[in-house]
């Protein structure tokens, strides 16, 4: 009895495993030969729908090389591409960021994309685009088609019942006159003793991010090199924006707390119940957000970049790649060519507010227009340069590890500017070696 | 006998009232879990039925001060997710039946049988456990990929089986050390056969147990993320996770109206399938097992 | 009861071997392997004996994170096994509604895991937050508390979303054990007049110990391996105070790029978490473990 029963869930086990091998055997073949897979990290509905639009033009354009659309998200990306790069099944284009695909190219998973880049695009596209993907040997691992940058936003209303007026294009803003802004924004406004109206926020979550862009301006970069080493200075030009940020939520008080714990977009609903009067450091996408949940009739706008020594701050791109596996290199070329050309770039840009990276896109009315503050954002673009930091190694783990910790504890009063300094000077020195040193740690 | 009878009923009264003090005392414990329990898919109820812009008030309240079907219409619009529901149903049973019936002399036997085999389980359930199993991933997928079983349902059901098997294997093995073991030796002498026993006679004691067994390889089986995300690559064979995770966004943001409506639903499927097991909770079986 | 002794017992675990073997084993041995090597992303693998256990020694970052590592388990394990005790003797009377509660309780097994982080933040949101809103309306806050950006309320913030995340399972699996305990034994201790607590410390107890034992030690092994609620409320902030091992042993693989090291500490983390659970087990139960 027993053993008739072994016999039969082996026989039943086998045969659903035949029956598998079988079955299986042709869709794989399908999809893995016949078409070229795009991954693509559009997630509002807008973007969703151009994106399909797009590569549905393009399969009936081309149906001998048609493209299949995949859906990603920017949670599982990461974890998703590693496992596909080892085991070499990667889409064959694939959406991500200039700030992590320089990292995959250095470990060889991209492919160098220069042999395939038509003249047009090249000379189209920003240079200060292309900075942010071109590795320093050279390569190109990704076509940078949108950028981003922080912006900075204020509630109109506020701004008009306090008769503060917001800066012009022209004549920007200082950080100094930001912060006595926020200070006379900062108020009791139903007088029962704690403020309800918080000159500005800050999304200090992901800390090192939003400071290292902004240190631009006030000429800290935080990361030297000397000798084909890296190290980390805290000098006289990366103190003066920590400590805006310390004398803002301690001293005068005019940064809202509740927003140290916060990252971008999760400031909204504070924004659009105007207690929080203005955001700095948000990113230029938000806008969209905004547009689209806001309760009818909120009133906003977009400040220039504030001014230090320079209004510059630091770049992101997304991009689409090639994984150096992909055995049809110029067939996916040939699509991304098509799915960045001039008015694709521009539909995508449009559907997920981001700025385009092509010049005659740029040039467009639509990313000129007064409304939703695409004129500053565009006219920003000149501020945009690339950080210190671009292509340090290590660089992932020097900021979850020491930066973003250590940032956080700053900001939450429990050490000094000097304290933070020194900290950050060792451990950073500590991470960095581990890069640096052939693999020997600590 | 009147002043008799008078303190009978006085006493009776006393007993339903303490009775009914009793019962008062759970149903308040029991609703101070419920609290902690139930309030977060409470809220999530009601993001699922505010406008947009009420979701982003800063001034939120439980009950929506609009209700609107919006989400719900756009998620039951994409016919992706109704399609992935059905992928994670298939999915989610076969593994939890599997696991039952492959487990459960497995367990039988790791109590009954004492063999050097036992530390060798003890030691793969203790690694399986512990190990990251995110670094697993990679050779998993290799060896699926050796057996043409990536891309395709089975494979994942294959690998859910195993994964919860540690877990179900260990708790069995627990319920069946607290059976007497009295109740088989009057089966071995009426001849029957250890796999007769195992699920004639243990089966009906195990019942609570096993329907807790099901429900945990079911749930998860039906929120695993990661395997299925790497696994599947047709679109209509993805499961509910992969698809509840296209409403996520940049910087942890999310479409939150439609996530939460879509997980809602995602939500529905478990509990339904606990309330039709959980007759097997219901007690008196296995009183009735050990007089017999 | 053991005639043909380990013929039998082969015959009864065979089904189950072949795919453990596969799916699990295989890939587990790969991993411990990879314990032993230098694999980084990208590159070769290279034997390298036991370099990355004596990086490992000075590893703060790591060590750090194997001490909120146990914090986190061993709260969260007790709170749901007391809590989910509680809750299972109290659905194991009969009294109305019953059915209702017991399914009301799955209610956060049965949410799909990428929501509950979201729900979560929202509910501990400093300025829009549920759990600000009624305890500052019930006067036992003034002002709204930041909690997961706090230092002093970030750890106990996320254990407490941990045990609503785990009670169901340890409810579940202790109310089909105390199901399994036949009826008579609780009448003739009624007869003899024993209280509730008696009852429960002299019969309930005893007889629950295998599966209590099974569900500590699993839900110990569990706990201590999960890490994507916590990842969703704070990323292991704030200033690290929430990375848990299994966290870091991630960021070293997936982010870092060092897989051999991230496999070295997967590889120590079986090997303390089973001394812990072996000693609790001998402790508790004085025989051997799984028999």
């Amino acid at each position: 009895m027993n053993k008739k029963i072994i016999w039969i869930l082996l026989a039943i086990a086998s045969l659903i495993g035949l029956w598998n091998l079988i079955h299986d055997q042709s869709p794989n073949s399908d999809t893995d030969q016949d078409k070229l897979r795009y991954l693509s990290l559009a997630w509002q509905e807008q973007s969703i729908a151009a994106n399909k639009a797009i590569v549905a033009e393009w399969n009936s354009q081309h149906p001998d090389m048609e493209v299949e659309y995949i859906q990603g998200t920017w949670n599982s990306i990461h974890d998703y591409l590693i496992t596909t790069f080892e085991t070499k099944e990667t889409p064959d284009i694939f959406h991500y960021e200039s700030a992590i695909i320089v990292d995959f190219a250095i470990r060889g998973f991209l492919a160098d994309m220069r042999p395939y880049i038509g003249q047009e695009m090249y000379s189209d596209i920003l240079d200060i685009a292309w900075e942010s993907v071109t590795r320093s040997n050279g390569e190109i691992c990704g076509i940078p088609f949108l950028m981003e940058s922080f912006i900075v936003l204020y509630n109109r209303e506020i701004f008009e019942k306090n008769g503060i007026e917001a800066p012009s294009f022209e004549s920007p803003w200082t950080w100094d006159e930001m912060r006595q802004a926020a200070l006379a924004l900062t108020q009791d406004t139903d007088g029962d003793g704690s403020v309800d109206q918080w000159g500005v926020a800050m999304g200090l979550r992901s800390a090192a991010n939003i400071i290292m862009n902004h240190s631009i301006s006030f000429g800290g970069s935080f990361f030297t090199k000397e000798n084909d080493l890296y190290t980390v200075r805290v000098g006289s030009a990366e103190r003066p924006l920590l400590n805006l940020i310390m004398d803002m939520l301690y001293v005068e008080r005019s940064m809202a707390p509740s927003s140290i714990g916060k990252t971008g977009a999760a400031m909204l609903p504070e924004f659009f119940s105007g207690k929080y009067a203005m955001m700095v450091g948000i990113g230029s996408w938000a806008r969209q957000q905004i547009v689209e949940n806001a309760p009818t009739g909120f009133r906003w706008g977009v400040i220039p970049p504030l001014k230090a020594q320079s209004q510059d701050i630091g770049i992101n791109t997304q991009t689409l790649s090639i994984p150096s596996t992909s055995k049809r290199k110029e067939h996916a070329m040939a699509f991304i060519s098509y799915m960045l050309n001039q008015e694709n770039m521009a539909l995508l840009a449009a559907s997920d507010w981001m700025i385009p990276t092509r010049t005659s896109c740029l040039a467009m009315d639509e990313f000129r227009t007064v409304d939703d503050g695409w004129n500053i954002v565009n006219a920003s673009v000149k501020f945009l340069q690339s950080g210190s930091w671009l292509g340090v190694p290590g660089y992932v783990e020097w900021k979850t590890r020491v930066a973003n910790p250590i940032f956080q504890e700053l900001f939450a009063d429990r050490f000094t500017v000097d304290e933070a300094a020194e900290r950050l000077e060792t451990e950073s020195n500590m991470v960095l070696s581990r890069y640096q040193r052939g693999g020997a740690r600590w | 006998m009147i002043k008799k009878e008078g303190r009978i009923t006085l006493n009776i009264k006393l007993k339903t009232l303490k009775r009914g003090a009793r019962s008062a005392f759970i149903h308040l414990a029991l609703m101070m879990f419920m609290i902690y329990l139930v309030f977060p898919l409470l809220w999530m109820v009601s993001l699922s039925l505010k406008p947009t812009p009420e979701i982003y008030s800063a001034d939120p309240s439980l009950m929506p001060r609009t209700v609107s079907g919006e989400h719900y219409r756009s998620v039951l619009h994409e016919e992706r997710v109704v399609r992935s529901i059905l992928n994670s149903l298939y999915v989610g049973i076969t593994s939890a039946a599997l696991v039952v019936l492959v487990a459960l002399p497995g367990a039988y036997a790791l109590v009954r049988y004492k063999s050097y085999a036992n530390n060798v389980v003890l030691g793969w359930i203790l690694t399986s456990q512990i190990f990251p199993v995110i670094l697993l991933m990679v050779p998993l997928y290799m060896i699926l990929r050796s057996l043409s079983l990536t891309n395709s349902l089975l494979g994942l059901i294959l690998v859910y089986v195993v994964w919860s098997m540690p877990f179900v294997l260990w708790m069995l093995h627990g319920y069946i050390k607290t059976i007497p073991i009295e109740l088989e030796e009057a089966a071995t002498i009426d001849g029957a056969t250890r796999i007769q026993i195992v699920y004639r006679i243990l089966v009906p004691v195990l019942l609570p147990a096993i329907g807790a067994s099901m429900l945990f390889a079911f749930i998860s089986a039906w929120n695993e993320f990661f395997l299925a995300l790497v696994l599947l690559k047709s679109p209509d064979l993805l499961t509910i996770p992969v698809e509840l995770a296209k409403f996520t966004g940049m910087e942890g943001q999310a479409r939150t109206g439609p996530l939460a409506a879509a997980s809602f639903i995602a939500t529905i499927p478990s509990i339904v399938l606990f309330a039709a097991i959980q007759k097997w909770f219901s007690s008196g079986l296995v009183a009735g097992a050990v007089k017999n | 009861m053991n005639r043909h002794k380990g013929s039998g017992q082969l015959i009864f675990l065979l089904p189950v071997l072949i795919p453990v073997v596969m799916f699990s084993i295989l890939p587990l041995l790969r991993g411990i392997y990879l314990g032993f090597t230098d694999y980084q992303l990208g590159g070769g693998i290279k034997f390298n004996g036991i370099d990355n256990y004596i990086q490992m020694l000075h590893d703060q970052y790591f060590w750090r994170s194997f001490r909120v590592g146990f914090i986190w388990t061993i709260t969260v394990t007790a709170g749901q096994i007391v809590l989910g005790m509680v809750l299972a003797l109290l659905l194991n009377t009969r009294i109305r509604l019953i059915s209702i509660y017991s399914v009301l309780m799955l209610v956060p097994w049965a949410m799909p895991p990428v929501v509950r982080g979201i729900i979560w933040r929202h509910m501990y949101d400093p300025d829009a937050g549920a759990l600000n809103m009624v305890l500052m309306s019930a006067n036992i806050l003034d002002k709204p508390i930041n909690w997961l950006a706090s230092f002093e309320y970030a750890i106990p913030a996320v254990i407490i979303a941990g045990i609503w995340g785990e009670i169901p399972k340890a409810a579940l699996f202790l109310l089909a054990g105390l199901k399994s305990i036949p009826d008579d034994l609780y009448e003739a201790s009624r007869i003899d007049g024993a209280g509730i607590w008696n009852e429960f410390y002299h019969i309930t107890l005893p007889l629950l110990k295998p599966v209590l034992a099974a569900i500590i030690s699993l839900s110990f092994m569990w706990n201590f391996n999960t890490f994507g609620l916590v990842w969703v409320l704070t990323q292991g902030g704030p200033g690290g105070l929430t990375r848990l091992p299994m966290l870091a042993a991630y960021e070293e693989a997936f982010r870092y790029g060092y897989v051999g090291y991230a496999a070295a500490i997967g590889n120590v983390m079986v090997i303390i978490v089973s001394l812990v659970l072996f000693t609790y087990l001998r402790v508790q139960y004085r025989e051997q473990v799984l028999s």
